[in-house]
């Protein structure tokens, strides 16, 4: 059914007393298909092996994805609960002695319940990801909501994907990332992707990428840098970090400007036109170009392939929405599609690379502060009352909205917040203001971690329980596509670990709530009430059953029954989920970034990945190859700017802003704008960037502005260096 | 259908996944055999894999001594026999590339073997098999003329799609420099 022009028939190799288990990547939203190989004497994942006929990556994958079965049995792991007794010991990872579950969990409990009792059932929260599986992601919702009884939950998808969410339901009223299938991508015929590092960060999206120029078709890249993918493009629109809302504005102006608007589309299936054509009349090419140092030639020429492109795909990613515009930035680049009428049939589209392995499914099923599963609001009396149903508790004893993730620290520092449960996530790497957010971990009276590795954010914790890595346990994901696929077990959890469904189920019954979750006993019966709770949402996933999934290659949402195909299309019948049907072109006046350079900071400071890591790195940092490739962080710097600080390649020199500084060795590449400098974010303690970045939030994604900031480079003294 | 190892030199985005995945064959005992070079690094971020290219006469195998590299009859140049190799090193400074490594350890020499547990059965090598960005590639003869065919800038300074490099390889490569000649859809 799927089988592009990519798919090729091929048999895998089997290694003598070895089985293949088909699953997917443990890492990015591309969910890469592979199989696992398994030794059967010792029941021991022992490698990989390429999965050619899964329709997305056809045996692709990145370094990452290659190596990523070496997490399983690593020596790293966690093997029993760990106990810190010693609580000066906070911060490091000294301190901590064996312990039983049973011990553990009653430790968790009694604490839980002295400072429940003392200061209330908000004073303790639940910090989650989505770099597990929807059926992991469903049920800590609803533990935080019922075992744990608090307001207070968010997740890591507000460093992530959070502006992505906000704009598409801005704009379309529904949140898919995208708006098609990947296997569209090499029929279009204009790619214009803003803000995504594609070849570092979504690796297997290269080759259909490449095949678009072979066509003939065209590539336009935003990026201040010029990265592996906009070395190739046709036009590279390198603009200044944190503008990219005046360059959409920009592009949308001459879109409109010269005559390529469809106006059919946009009478029909559209609101906020004309509203829209006012604001962006002002960005001319050479305002445009003013406010985002891109030549006006360059964005003329950009706005004229997208126009006359009989099919393309607007994509973004992180560049864009970590930007404390990001909603904004989304929802102008979304405006591009909306105009010119590119959008709602096939090859023409809209997508964002979703960053986290379940990015998409994570933020759809209540693990957000506001939301509840099948992305119900918890502000709505009617979505609060279907899913108090399924979980059988009255509508009283729903908690009330929290805050965001970043917002969750400002509380903890401020001791209205006393207790954490962390899992699946770092933010002692990930959040911004390092320097905050670590004292304000350090201060809680109680801290408990669920990893499978000791991060720096389990440095700060209590009870460290030990959950086990993607490749011990079965569920699914959502990929970048609205694909709803299936992870399989390859391996027994090692030591005493216990995927993180089990631990939430068992901790409930400590305490005292065991009636809400005991009849959970395996990740199916966990699968099966989240499918039931997500019925009836816009994000309906009742149809998508794990047989299912495994006949046609993944399911895409909404798919609301068992008959249902699900929908790998959106929008075909030109109908939008806002009430009227209509899609919405939004008017969004230009606020450029929240610190701009100034004498005493004069760079624009922005962050990103590199390829051979993922996130906060607790993962691939520990993979001997991955780090062999990159073991530390470096500051990239344009050659004219190095030489005027005095500073060559290799060499040592303070970084900082106004909230922190930190030491990195100096790349010098011309591919990089004269006024930015470039830090990935993968590292921990000192050599975090994140010690810099500014907690500038979006005011709808409440996503914090890593993506530009004022700094300053200073040169060490030599003898400082040794 | 007999299908050979293709570069597509312009494709290459570094991500190394080649090198990570070269360790997964089965038979390479964890060391990768190929090569991923910055081309420009100061200035772009151009990069390009090196693996054998399993040259039809190979400066390597004539070079030995000890006649321990073999040719497959798939043409696929072997790494060097355990029991012959005497570690002399002749086939380092003979081969072209600088293709063959050497292990000082075992005084050994190994390099890409086209992963011939697979290769021999037409499975794609591990390189090719993952490279996301389609620089690697497991094709026909038909296909690879279609695309030298296709690719075949001569632009009075460098022509993309030669017949060979130094003398004539089983692995066939394209230069940078294809899409200059490939005619733009509008």
């Amino acid at each position: 059914m799927q089988r592009d022009k990519f798919f090729k028939e091929i048999e895998n190799v089997r290694h003598p007393n070895e089985t293949l288990i088909k699953t997917h990547c443990a890492y990015c939203g591309m969910q890469c298909g592979m199989n696992l190989r398994v030794n059967t004497q010792t029941n021991k994942i022992v490698g990989v092996e390429p999965r050619y006929d899964w329709p997305v990556n056809v045996g692709k994958m990145c370094p990452k994805g290659v190596t990523a079965y070496q997490q399983t049995n690593h020596d790293d792991r966690i093997l029993k609960p760990l106990i810190r007794d010693d609580a000066s010991l906070k911060g490091t990872t000294k301190g901590f002695r064996e312990a039983s579950w049973d011990e553990a969990y009653d430790l968790v409990a009694s604490k839980f319940k002295e400072l429940q009792d003392q200061y209330g059932k908000d004073s303790l929260s639940v910090f989650s990801g989505v770099s597990m599986t929807n059926e992991k992601c469903y049920l800590t919702g609803k533990f935080a909501r019922v075992a744990m009884q608090t307001r207070y939950i968010d997740y890591n998808g507000r460093f992530c994907m959070s502006s992505a969410a906000g704009g598409f339901l801005r704009s379309f009223g529904v949140d898919r990332g995208s708006t098609l299938p990947w296997t569209d991508i090499h029929e279009t015929d204009c790619l214009f992707i803003a803000g995504s590092n594609t070849a570092e960060c979504h690796p297997t999206s290269m080759f259909r990428v490449w095949h678009v120029q072979e066509r003939g078709g065209y590539l336009i890249v935003a990026d201040p840098r010029e990265t592996p993918i906009a070395r190739r493009a046709d036009v590279h629109l390198d603009l200044r970090p944190g503008t990219d809302l005046a360059l959409a504005n920009g592009i949308l102006n001459l879109l409109i400007q010269n005559g390529y608007a469809d106006e059919e589309f946009v009478n029909d299936h559209t609101n906020g036109f004309e509203e829209t054509k006012e604001l962006v009349k002002e960005f001319t090419p050479e305002y445009t170009s003013e406010l985002t140092g891109v030549s006006p030639e360059k964005i003329i020429r950009a706005a004229e392939i997208y126009g006359k492109a009989p099919n393309a795909i607007v994509m973004f990613a992180r560049g864009i929405e970590q930007q404390h515009k990001g909603v904004d930035n989304v929802s102008a680049y979304t405006n591009m599609a909306l105009v010119t009428g590119k959008i709602g049939r096939p090859k023409a589209g809209v997508a964002t690379f979703t960053g986290q392995g379940n990015g998409q499914g994570g933020r759809e099923h209540g693990q957000k502060s506001d939301l509840l599963p099948g992305y119900r609001k918890l502000t709505n009396p009617k979505h609060v009352e279907e899913v108090c149903q399924v979980w059988g508790i009255t509508p009283e004893e729903m908690p009330q909205p929290g805050v965001s993730a970043y917002e969750m620290f400002e509380l903890m520092e401020e001791k209205t917040i006393r207790g954490l449960y962390l899992l699946c996530s770092n933010p002692a790497v990930s959040a911004p203001n390092q320097n905050f957010v670590r004292k304000a971990l350090k201060g809680l009276d109680f801290m408990v971690c669920s990893d499978f590795y000791l991060s720096e954010s389990a440095e700060y914790a209590d009870v460290i329980l030990p959950s086990v890595t993607w490749s011990e346990d079965e569920g699914t994901v959502t990929n970048l596509e609205g694909r709803i696929i299936k992870i399989n077990k390859a391996q027994e959890p090692i030591g005493e670990s216990k995927p993180d469904w089990q631990i939430q189920v068992e901790l409930a019954e400590k305490l005292g709530r065991g009636k809400y979750f005991s009849h959970l006993k395996t990740a199916s019966d966990v699968a099966d009430e989240f499918r039931l709770a997500s019925k009836g949402g816009y994000a309906d996933y009742y149809g998508a059953t794990w047989d299912k999934i495994d006949k046609q290659d993944g399911v895409f949402w909404p798919c609301r029954d068992e008959n249902d195909p699900g929908t790998p299309h959106m929008f075909l019948d030109k109908k939008f989920y806002h009430p009227d049907g209509k899609a919405k072109i939004c008017a969004l006046p230009y606020r450029p970034p929240a610190e701009e350079p100034n004498e005493e900071y004069p760079l624009r400071l922005t962050t990103g990945r590199v390829v051979f890591h993922y996130l906060s790195g607790n993962q691939t940092r520990r993979i001997q190859f991955l780090r062999d490739m990159c073991p530390e962080p470096y500051v990239e710097v344009h050659p004219e700017t190095a030489a005027k600080y005095h500073i060559e390649h290799e060499e040592r020199v303070r970084l900082f802003s106004r909230r922190g500084e930190a030491v990195y060795k100096v790349k010098i590449t011309e591919a990089i704008r004269k006024d930015t400098v470039f830090v990935p974010y993968h590292f921990g303690h000192e050599q975090s960037i994140n010690l810099l970045t500014i907690p500038a939030l979006d005011p709808i994604s409440r996503m914090p502005e890593f993506k530009a900031c004022a700094a300053q480079i200073e040169k060490l003294e030599m003898k400082k260096v040794q | 259908m007999k299908k050979r190892l293709y570069l597509e030199l312009e494709n290459c985005i570094g991500c190394r996944s080649c090198l990570a995945a070269c360790t997964q064959c089965g038979g390479h005992e964890q060391r990768n055999r190929n090569y991923v070079y910055d081309v420009n690094p100061f200035v772009n971020r151009q990069t390009m894999p090196l693996m054998c290219l399993h040259c039809v006469n190979p400066a390597c195998a004539r070079s030995c001594p000890a006649q321990a590299i073999q040719i497959h009859e798939t043409g696929a140049v072997l790494s060097a026999l355990v029991e012959k190799c005497i570690g002399c090193q002749n086939c380092t400074i003979a081969c072209p590339y600088g293709i063959p490594k050497f292990d000082t350890e075992q005084n050994l020499m190994y390099k890409c073997d086209m992963c011939i547990d697979r290769s021999k059965d037409g499975i794609p090598p591990m390189c090719a098999s993952v490279c996301p960005s389609n620089t690697i590639q497991w094709l026909s003869d038909e296909e690879i003329e279609a695309k030298q065919r296709q690719f075949n800038l001569n632009n009075g300074k460098w022509v993309t799609s030669m017949p060979y490099l130094e003398g004539e390889t089983n692995v066939k490569v394209n230069l940078p420099g294809i899409l200059q000649g490939v005619t733009k859809l509008f």
